[in-house]
């Protein structure tokens, strides 16, 4: 796909887009949005930026390997459950600091592990994408 | 002392974890650093003699998983030592001698990590309290030794035997943990210290105990090899030296055995025990040693032999006297010294000459000095000859057997003609390689390095001097160890040398001179054993290969049908079940549509649900695939429109992005596909039609239910959005519950996800003929 519109304008979506993606993030737990939409809005970037500009070159933006991405991914969620058990709670039960700070809200293991969230479902899209994309670049 | 069994525990499967990194670091001296572990362990244990010699037990708890009534509960008394001593010295003795066995093997380091795996699961099965606990460690023993019986995986053989044993032992550790889970029932309690208290007699009274022993006799006799399970432990002389020295002597073959033991007060309470037990112990005995004089493979004739052991034992168990509980300690202990002992010289002349044919072997004492010493000791203890344990043991076996209730000889003619058979093959694995006339052999034979016969040598001092002082023995381990056994804190089980002019002291003489003769006739036995191969055909294990092979063409014809490959009948079948499983419940409780309670339609709904409907037919319809693809879009985005009406604007977000990214990988997917044909035949289409409209109708009946029974019991959902900023501090529900309320079916899916995601690349990058397999 050689569109010079499209990669010029995927440059700025892209950006725009992942901003959007973290906003849904942040907002999820009292707005609509959270971790699996906001992955999914960040991985949309990613695959448009691919199909405008070639998957190498959106491989190379994502830094990391989707198979790292998931990895991370479900590290953080786990380490935000194992939080609670430190705590001598039970296994993902939710730990709070009360003052809220600008912009973000309050802080929270809930938000970490929705942060695991989002990139477990980032790094799955790629990671689907990329192999069906890339499998067909390949045989043409 | 209470932590020590915890303690040393942990310590063996830290060091197994270590092992492979020790290997790295260190190469074949890791072995020696390693054997520190069960050493130290032995100490530990030895500390504990004093408590348990004075009647005492040792018990550590700590809850695990207390709504389960999991506990790591461990519990030592003398039986539990008796077994925790002989796994962690020969434990100690089989590392160094590994260290050789296997020097420059590039994965020693990862049969450390299996060995000591096994050591650690070994020691928790005897010393735990918990009887899910010691069902657990049991598994672990199987698994870890089929990983140690398969270490040469890259033969077929071997890795046979691995899942020969495996599934053998696995299919018996289902029947125990059936088992122990009815008899926990049963008894209110699912702790073996406790259990030993109760009142065997009203246990046993109840109804179903029936079925608890014979499903714990299955895993018992599974383990221990016993008929007509036995033919998985001869085949596991596959596995290497060290392996055969310490899973198939000294440990694991005997967990069978210490679980009769350990549950010895209650199951023997049973008037089934004695005609099962004990028979399945003779015929087990008798069998071992008839088929260890055909073998001319050093491995198989001990190996054989070991089944026979176990057989006794199980007799000994299954007679059930306080002489014969009190045999079968004293037989146990003897066993595990000298069979380990004769393996791994056996493995010692296999590794340096090449073959472990007793036929092509001779004359081995002059190359291999050390290695002929311990095998003679541990022939002589083998063949009961007096001043070594093994003849202390078989002086109490004869009188167990003189002393066993019920009429005639029989007991005693089955046990003296097993031993003179003992004694026949103790002079071939003990005597015969080493003496006589030196052969010529495959490799010029010459002393193995002292990791090889330092411990087979240490073991056989042990027999002598067990066998000339037997009564420290007696005091030490095996009178604890028959006390705990028979469940009398105040049985003196001490054991002494000479008993006087006996009748069982007669016996014993005659059976020496029996097994000397019978020697004399090995070879002539050797030559006609083309008599076994035949025998086989109608052996258990015949019906263990009939009935593998009739699964797996069960598991071939039922994948064939499932698995089909293709997507359209997936599908079918998971509508298919769904229609039956929910519409045999619907009928008589689909209320009639209360229209008062929908939401009364606008011109806005009309024509999204109007949208959706013709997109779905389209897509039916339409012979272009690019089509059916924008009009299933249409479906799913006029469905996120609906989301959005009805004040679900997660959900709304979420479809959107889905049926974006569905679309993207759609295209993607699409000029790989073969061009889009209409092969359907009208009846096909007909068949198909009518279960969309089938499943269709039940769906909208499941919304109809779905309705009237929510005024009913919301609870759920009341307390979902009542609690939500109180106790998660989120204004929205949905997220709230993803991510706090529900979390861990969020975890699970992500999981799931990751999994899928992992299968895509694996069917796209992973094909033959695919070029990148880097991952890149």
């Amino acid at each position: 796909m050689n569109s010079v519109i499209l990669a010029t304008v995927s440059r700025l979506l892209t950006g725009v887009l992942l901003v959007f993606s973290v906003f849904l993030l942040l907002r999820g737990h009292n707005l609509p949005g959270g971790g699996f939409s906001g992955g999914l809005v960040a991985a949309s970037a990613f695959v448009l930026f691919a199909f405008a500009n070639g998957f190498p070159a959106a491989r190379s933006m994502l830094f990391f390997t989707p198979h790292v991405i998931i990895g991370c991914g479900l590290v953080v969620a786990i380490v935000a459950g194992l939080a609670g058990n430190l705590a001598g709670l039970p296994f993902l039960t939710g730990l709070w600091d009360k003052t809220p700070l600008p912009v973000i809200g309050k802080l929270g293991t809930p938000l970490l592990f929705d942060l695991g969230v989002y990139f477990a479902v980032l790094g799955v899209t790629t990671l689907i994408v990329f192999s069906l994309g890339e499998d067909g670049e390949e045989e043409e | 002392m209470e932590n020590f069994p915890v303690i040393i525990l942990v310590a063996i499967f830290l060091a197994a974890f270590l092992a492979p990194w020790l290997h790295r670091v260190l190469g074949d001296r890791c072995g020696l650093v390693l054997s520190l572990v069960p050493l130290a362990g032995a100490t530990g244990y030895a500390l504990m003699l004093p408590q348990i010699m004075a009647g005492g037990v040792v018990s550590f708890r700590h809850a695990w998983v207390p709504s389960l009534g999991i506990a790591l509960d461990f519990y030592v008394d003398g039986l539990s030592l008796l077994f925790l001593l002989l796994i962690s010295v020969i434990g100690a003795f089989v590392t160094w001698y590994a260290a050789g066995y296997l020097a420059g093997k590039k994965d020693l380091g990862r049969f450390y990590l299996f060995l000591f795996g096994f050591m650690g699961s070994m020691l928790g099965v005897v010393s735990a309290d918990h009887l899910v606990l010691l069902f657990i460690f049991w598994e672990l023993t199987s698994i870890s030794s089929y990983l140690l019986i398969g270490y040469y995986h890259n033969e077929a053989k071997s890795r046979a035997a691995a899942l020969q044993a495996l599934l053998v032992t696995g299919a018996g550790g289902l029947c125990f943990l059936a088992g122990v889970i009815l008899l926990g029932r049963m008894a209110g309690t699912f702790l073996i210290s406790e259990l030993l208290q109760m009142d065997a007699a009203t246990l046993v009274a109840q109804p179903g105990f029936t079925t608890v022993l014979v499903l714990i006799l299955l895993g018992a006799f599974t383990k221990s090899a016993q008929f007509p399970f036995h033919f998985w432990l001869p085949n596991a002389m596959e596995a290497p030296a060290p392996v055969s020295a310490y899973l198939h002597s000294a440990t694991m073959v005997k967990a069978g055995i210490f679980l009769l033991a350990r549950l010895f007060p209650l199951l023997s309470a049973s008037p089934l025990w004695f005609p099962i037990v004990a028979p399945v112990g003779a015929v087990t005995m008798i069998l071992g040693v008839v088929m260890a004089l055909g073998q001319n493979d050093l491995k198989k004739i001990l190996a054989y032999t070991t089944v026979a052991v176990l057989g006794t034992l199980t007799m000994l168990l299954g007679i059930g006297t306080e002489l014969a509980v009190q045999a079968a300690m004293a037989y146990l202990l003897a066993h595990a010294l000298y069979k380990a002992t004769l393996f791994m010289t056996s493995g010692t002349v296999d590794h340096e000459t090449g073959t472990r044919d007793p036929d092509l072997l001779g004359g081995l004492r002059r190359a291999m000095p050390f290695t002929a010493a311990a095998a003679l000791i541990g022939g002589l203890s083998m063949a009961g000859v007096p001043m070594l344990l093994g003849f202390v043991s078989k002086e109490y076996f004869y009188k167990a057997l003189l002393d066993a209730p019920g009429s005639g000889v029989w007991w005693e003619v089955l046990g003296v003609s097993a031993s003179v058979v003992m004694v026949a093959l103790a002079i071939t694995a003990g005597f015969k390689p080493f003496w006589g006339r030196l052969k010529p052999t495959p490799k010029k034979a010459h002393e193995a390095p002292w990791t090889m016969w330092l411990g087979p040598l240490l073991l056989g001092v042990a027999g002598i001097k067990t066998g000339l002082f037997p009564s420290y023995a007696g005091a030490g381990l095996v009178g604890p160890a028959a006390a705990a056994v028979l469940g009398d804190a105040g049985f003196v089980g001490g054991l002494k040398l000479w008993h006087g002019w006996t009748t069982a002291l007669g016996l014993s003489a005659v059976t020496v001179v029996l097994g000397l003769a019978l020697y004399g006739l090995l070879p002539r036995i050797r030559a006609a054993r083309g008599i076994y191969a035949g025998l086989a055909r109608f052996g258990p294990e015949r019906g263990y290969d009939n009935l593998l092979e009739g699964v797996l063409s069960f598991a071939r014809w039922q994948t064939g049908v499932l698995q089909n490959g293709y997507l359209r009948n997936y599908i079918m079948t998971v509508v298919l079940f769904t229609v039956v499983l929910v519409g045999w419940m619907l009928p008589g409780v689909v209320p009639p549509p209360d229209w008062s309670a929908m939401v009364r339609p606008n011109v806005l709904t009309v024509t999204v649900c109007l949208l959706i409907m013709a997109g779905a037919v389209f897509a039916c319809l339409t012979s272009s695939r690019f089509t059916a693809i924008l009009a299933l879009g249409v479906v799913g985005i006029g469905i996120a429109m609906l989301y959005f009406m009805f004040s679900a604007p997660d959900l709304a977000m979420t479809q959107v992005l889905v049926e974006t990214l569905t679309l993207v990988l759609f295209v993607l997917a699409f000029y790989r596909l073969p061009v889009f044909g209409n092969y359907s035949k009208k009846a096909v289409k007909v068949r198909d039609a009518l279960v969309a409209a089938v499943f269709g109708t039940v769906m909208a009946m499941v919304v109809l239910v779905e309705q009237s029974s929510r005024a009913a019991d919301n609870d759920v959902s009341r307390f979902m959005s009542e609690n939500s900023l109180t106790l998660a501090n989120g204004r929205n529900v949905v997220n709230v519950i993803l991510v706090d309320f529900r979390a861990l079916d969020t975890l699970g899916e992500i999981t799931v996800l990751a999994i899928a995601a992992l299968g895509v690349f694996a069917m796209m990058r992973l094909r033959p003929g695919s070029k990148k397999e880097d991952g890149k």
